[in-house]
């Protein structure tokens, strides 16, 4: 286990340390004047010019830069935004958690919904309600995102009036920001009707949840039901049954286990498309995440916040992905053995 | 009556719009107290019969027998919760590859105690319930030869090497003190020693609690001893059976005798560095085989007659069918 965790960690330093690396080159590669690019300020004249380059250490050689470069990453100073001269780390920590939580939601959905009806569908493997679920899940996971949530905009939205358009929580509520999760935030805040509050921010939630849980729980429910499938076709399934032991108990105790240690590490993979059509989708309904303010940065040419906003997008996604991946190694009796990693 | 009677079992399995018969009516009885041992080549159906008898049977095979009873209720024609009761109770099976046969998440201990039926565990209160389980796990573990029960009993399947995996086969199947147990070649890929363990533990069995033995295995050494009735298969034909010793005497199918005489120590006139005889060919796969006797294209008594497929003719308890036994004046 040790060795195994330690193999992780090593993998996630060197991840990490390539990506900082390509996040470093930016800098020189964007147009433009590396400074500005590297910090986000615009130097007023000469003397103040030199006096930043001298503090960022840009006068020195690429290697040197590069360990200042790391080290105001860890001490978070991640320069400032060139667009709105914010601090990048502030910004990027209010938009960070409201993407963390519109995926959040979506897993959630696409766990709840999409376990149960993929065992089933497994269970029921080959059957007419089989084929009936597998048909939509087909269905439903081969709808690009960006167009579902236009039409759901258009229909729920604009022709129904149910749901509103955009954003997170209507500008009658002030909520500061604390954790990031709008809903946690809603609960934390003073001076508000919090049930009121609780409920416009769930009619903001549930349209791109809804959009982004389609998808995620059309490759759930497949995950699972080729995963029950599988398991109920190996040799102790058979064995089991043939102890006399019920379908329930089989169920309950051999199948289940089995078919979702198997689907854990495809759901790591399925991590990825969560967030990015979790970025599209914010765009969509202008919510406030990482995608709507990447997407912005782009188009006014904020080099600095680029640099960062893909840095920590690309963090988040290999943390999540690695801590699934340990999360299924210590659960899994059978990953004991050392293996090494295979594409 | 015997207490499993099989006649003229049936399997086929559609490929294709073909029909492929996998057994051609088989006939297999096993009374109480018996062990009998069902050999034949890999290939020649001996697992697809346990299966059948097991109910474990993949769904695309179709399954038609004249009778197959146990203890004269029919198999085929009962509730799947009935025939579970069955298989809970009364019908123990030991299956060919141990470790495939456990699940990979749970550890033995944990299998070992679901498979105890409810009214062998002692006790009202969960935990009396609990500590009768694990007590009663012990025991078994420790009666198939298992000694390090405490480290055994917390492993996972791939923890175990494949021997123990089989005994811990066998103390699963015990669990529910069966009539009847169906080894499914439990000696496959041991060394000789733990072999014979084994095979003590099963006569042992036999002997002190009449358990009835179904031993399936292509390895005739191992159950010429201890083995009281034998039936022989052939590509899904049951060629012949009778008691071991009549078979080992005077086979009467030409078959038995290759299966025999390819088994060196059964002879003792075969001169040193003298090939073993051996039939010509292989046996042919589903797709493509003979009509009639399945062994015909490979009998070297096979004539004109053998492409319909033999009735099966009794001398005594001793029942083969082939238009042109061995041994035929000795009888």
């Amino acid at each position: 286990m040790i060795n195994a965790l330690s193999r992780y960690t090593i993998l996630f330093t060197l991840t990490l340390l390539v990506l900082t690396i390509l996040s470093f080159a930016l800098i020189y590669m964007f147009p433009g004047d590396p400074l500005i690019n590297l910090t986000g300020l615009v130097p007023q004249n000469d003397i103040q010019r030199d006096a930043l380059i001298k503090q960022f250490k840009l006068d020195q050689s690429y290697p040197v830069q590069f360990y200042h470069y790391l080290q105001q990453l860890f001490l978070g100073n991640w320069g400032y935004s060139f667009i709105s001269g914010q601090p990048l780390r502030e910004e990027i920590g209010i938009a960070m958690p409201a993407t963390f939580e519109l995926s959040t939601y979506a897993m959630l959905v696409a766990l709840v919904i999409g376990v149960p009806v993929g065992c089933y569908a497994g269970l029921k493997s080959y059957s007419a309600t089989d084929y009936a679920i597998n048909t939509a899940s087909i269905f439903s996971y081969s709808f690009p995102v960006f167009w579902l949530a236009l039409i759901f905009i258009l229909v729920f939205s604009l022709e129904a009036g149910i749901a509103p358009l955009s954003g997170r929580i209507s500008l009658l509520f002030e909520v500061p920001n604390v954790t990031g999760f709008i809903l946690i935030d809603i609960l934390l805040a003073r001076d508000i009707d919090h049930a009121l509050a609780l409920k416009d921010a769930a009619r903001h939630l549930v349209l791109p949840t809804l959009a982004i849980a389609m998808i995620s729980t059309a490759a759930m429910i497949r995950i699972t039901r080729r995963s029950v499938i599988d398991v109920m076709n190996s040799p102790f399934i058979t064995a089991a049954r043939s102890r006399g032991l019920s379908n329930r108990q089989i169920f309950m105790r051999h199948i289940l286990r089995n078919a979702l240690l198997a689907t854990l590490p495809l759901m790591a993979i399925q991590v990825t498309t969560l967030i990015t059509n979790a970025m599209i989708v914010e765009t969509l309904f202008s919510w406030p995440g990482i995608g709507n303010w990447l997407i912005n940065a782009i188009n006014q040419r904020d080099y600095p916040a680029l640099r960062i906003g893909v840095l920590a997008v690309s963090t988040m996604v290999i943390t999540l992905t690695i801590l699934i991946d340990i999360f299924n190694r210590l659960i899994d009796p059978s990953r004991e053995k050392f293996e090494r990693g295979t594409i | 009556m015997p207490m499993l009677d099989i006649k003229n079992l049936t399997l086929e399995m559609e490929t294709g719009g073909t029909r492929v018969k996998a057994l051609d009516r088989v006939n297999l009885a096993i009374n109480s107290g018996e062990i009998r041992a069902l050999v034949g080549e890999s290939g020649s159906g001996k697992s697809l019969i346990v299966s059948a008898i097991s109910g474990a049977l993949p769904p695309q095979w179709h399954i038609t027998a004249d009778r197959m009873t146990w203890k004269g209720e029919n198999l085929l024609t009962m509730r799947s919760d009935e025939r579970r009761e069955i298989m809970r109770r009364d019908i123990a099976v030991v299956f060919q590859h141990p470790i495939a046969a456990m699940d990979p998440s749970t550890t033995l201990g944990e299998q070992l105690e679901e498979s105890i039926p409810n009214e062998l565990v002692e006790g009202k209160l969960f935990w009396q319930r609990k500590q009768s389980r694990k007590r009663t796990a012990i025991g078994l573990v420790h009666k198939v030869g298992i000694k390090n029960h405490e480290h055994y009993l917390n492993a996972f399947p791939h923890q175990i090497s494949s021997d123990i995996g089989q005994k811990f086969m066998i103390a699963m199947a015990l669990v529910s003190q069966p009539d009847l147990l169906i080894a499914d070649d439990p000696t496959r890929g041991m060394e000789t020693t733990t072999k014979t363990k084994v095979l003590k533990l099963l006569t042992r069995l036999n002997q002190t609690k009449s358990l009835s033995i179904l031993f399936v295995s292509h390895d005739l050494l191992a159950i010429a001893n201890m083995a009281h009735t034998m039936t022989v298969l052939y590509c899904g034909q049951t060629v012949e059976s009778g008691h071991m010793k009549h078979i080992r005497k005077r086979p009467l199918h030409p078959y038995t005798k290759a299966l025999l005489d390819s088994a060196p120590s059964f002879r003792n006139d075969l001169p040193p560095k003298s090939y073993l005889p051996t039939l010509d060919g292989t046996i042919p796969t589903l797709q493509h085989v003979p009509i009639g006797c399945r062994l015909g294209p490979r009998c070297p008594r096979a004539q004109k007659q053998c492409v319909v497929t033999p009735a099966v003719r009794k001398v005594h308890d001793h029942s083969y069918s082939c238009h042109f036994p061995l041994h035929m004046d000795k009888l």
